[in-house]
């Protein structure tokens, strides 16, 4: 697996890096590389025939190439089942431009998903016991002994550093293990699952990892909307469910929050006195300061501790409508600056309100979170805080992404130029 | 299975143990997703692709299976592993179920030409 690295600031949506987008035919042993410039101009290619080459065209560009070159830039995202990380997946890697879909041509129960900058893989796909494995030893997937935290590591560690390998499926159909698939390293590697940030020497290769914190009243909720026309189901299987697996979770999954840099809250409504049907929902952004590329999202004036209430004379909205707190917090021993929104949107002029009142949240022009929110609108939250902040949190990544492939990029074209 | 056999590549990979792995892959249910992307490629015959019902109605059963199952594990002991491993299977497959479900909805090449193209004729909708 050659990866070539061109070095010139690019960003998340580039026409070259023939090594992500070429996920299907790039088994030949030669290739014929194309680069293109963002004009479409062609300038430079070279027949690769191992996996260190260097190229230089007539512009005197330096492209390298070599496996160690390009660093793929990792994320974890850490929620239990059923919390919403498929939903803030599609959210994330449509900020990143294209839609990601399954691997073409491989295991139709894969849970891999690639697009053209990112790839999207489940930790489950880590397990060390499948189904049967942790019947006969009671023991449930949460349990880090039904995972294989070294794999998961090594496996890591080896795409990060631009390496392609040969990753496990678990079927969730059969809850078997499956023959594996190819990872090549892409641009930005996302990593979901249960234990993203359990490890430490997994969490210390991530560049940025999101926890997806939802509350027993929501989670319930949620179980509810998503198993209740299910056969089999009833309130109480669905209730007996979560308190099984509790002790579990809240040994294994819930303590990786306190290493996460931002922290999705979702708690029932303070609008609603007593409302516990948990439709209409108060979601916390937790942001942790100090984190290398990534500068908090902040409500009117950085720093301070406000409460507002976008809906009045300006702004109508409907029932029980909206309101924004922001401010410095506490969080697990870490600074952190921590935006909440109570409430929904039901019309649009609400939410690009409210977003040209936020500042540092990283769009490329006014009005993208709204737009982003919009296109999705059929997704579950696009009306609340749930998709609101997913989306600001894409935003914020694609800020990482692209920071840090500018620092990467400096080093080496300034030894260029000397 | 295309891109896992006959890959040549020259550089070190880290591999799975795949001894481990049994080899049933392709006995899997098939979903919708796959074949109505294979018909996909054909084009003009797209539309007239049954709808796959066997997979989700697969899962479903194995949802109320699991449920049954989990009721009988617990009733002895409440709080043994046995029990949490039983209901743990059963949160896996009422996920699966909810994705297959989400698959079968996004797959549906009318609702995904609509998406696109919604004041095209065939895709209008009529309140009464």
């Amino acid at each position: 697996m050659a990866v070539c690295t061109v070095y010139t600031t690019q960003s998340l949506n580039s026409t070259f890096s023939s090594s992500i987008k070429s996920h299907l035919g790039f088994h030949q042993k030669n290739q014929q590389l194309v680069f293109l410039s963002s004009n479409g101009k062609k300038w430079g290619s070279s027949n690769k025939k191992d996996g260190h080459n260097t190229v230089t065209n007539n512009n005197s560009y330096l492209i390298t190439c070599s496996a160690a070159d390009q660093q793929t830039v990792v994320i974890g995202l850490a929620a239990d089942s059923g919390c919403g990380k498929s939903t803030f997946m599609r959210r994330l890697t449509s900020v990143f431009g294209g839609a990601a879909e399954p691997p073409r041509g491989g295991n139709p129960d894969s849970n891999t998903l690639i697009s053209d900058t990112t790839t999207v893989i489940c930790l489950d796909d880590y397990h060390s016991l499948d189904r049967t494995g942790r019947k006969e030893k009671g023991v449930t997937a949460l349990d880090p002994r039904a995972n294989d935290f070294d794999l998961m590591y090594e496996q890591v560690k080896a795409i990060k550093s631009g390496v392609t390998v040969d990753k496990p499926i678990y079927n969730h159909v059969t809850g078997l293990l499956d023959p594996p698939e190819l990872i090549k390293p892409p641009k930005i590697l996302v990593i979901e699952g249960l234990h993203p940030m359990y490890d430490s020497r997994v969490r210390d290769l991530l560049d940025f990892s999101i926890y997806l914190d939802i509350s027993n009243e929501v989670k319930f909720a949620w179980k509810i909307q998503r198993d209740m026309a299910e056969r089999g189901h009833s309130l109480e299987s669905i209730k007996a469910s979560i308190e099984a697996r509790k002790p579990d979770f809240d040994a294994y999954i819930d303590p990786q929050k306190q290493y996460a840099d931002a922290v999705i809250e979702v708690l029932p409504t303070k609008l609603i006195p007593d409302d516990n049907e948990g439709k209409v929902l108060r979601v916390r952004l937790i942001m942790k300061e100090g984190v290398e590329f990534f500068n908090p999202v902040y409500l009117f004036d950085e720093g301070s501790t406000i409460s507002w209430i976008p809906c009045g004379r300006k702004l109508t909205c409907s029932y029980p409508g909206i309101k924004f707190s922001y401010g410095p917090e506490t969080y697990y021993g870490h600074e952190v600056s921590v935006l909440e929104m109570d409430g929904q949107f039901d019309r649009l002029d609400e939410l690009i309100y409210v977003e040209s009142h936020l500042s540092n949240l990283s769009t490329k022009f006014y009005g993208e979170v709204t737009q982003q929110m919009l296109k999705h609108s059929d997704f579950p939250g696009s009306n609340n805080g749930t998709g609101f902040f997913q989306t600001i949190v894409g935003l914020k990544i694609r800020d990482l992404y692209e920071q840090i492939s500018a620092s990467r990029a400096k080093a080496p074209v300034e030894v260029a130029k000397a | 299975m295309a891109t896992i056999s006959g890959v040549n590549l020259s550089s070190p990979r880290i591999m799975a143990k795949a001894a481990k792995t049994p080899k049933v892959q392709l006995l899997n249910v098939g979903w919708l997703r796959c074949s109505w992307k294979q018909s996909a490629q054909l084009g003009a015959i797209r539309l007239r692709v049954p709808p796959v019902h066997a997979a989700p109605d697969k899962i479903s059963d194995k949802v109320e299976e699991s449920i049954k199952n989990a009721e009988e594990a617990c009733a002895g002991d409440p709080v043994s592993g046995e029990c949490a491993a039983a209901w743990d299977e059963v949160e896996e497959l009422s996920a699966a179920a909810s994705h297959a479900r989400d698959r079968k909805k996004e797959s549906d090449p009318l609702e995904s030409y609509c998406k696109d193209n919604p004041e095209t004729e065939e895709c209008r909708t009529y309140d009464n």
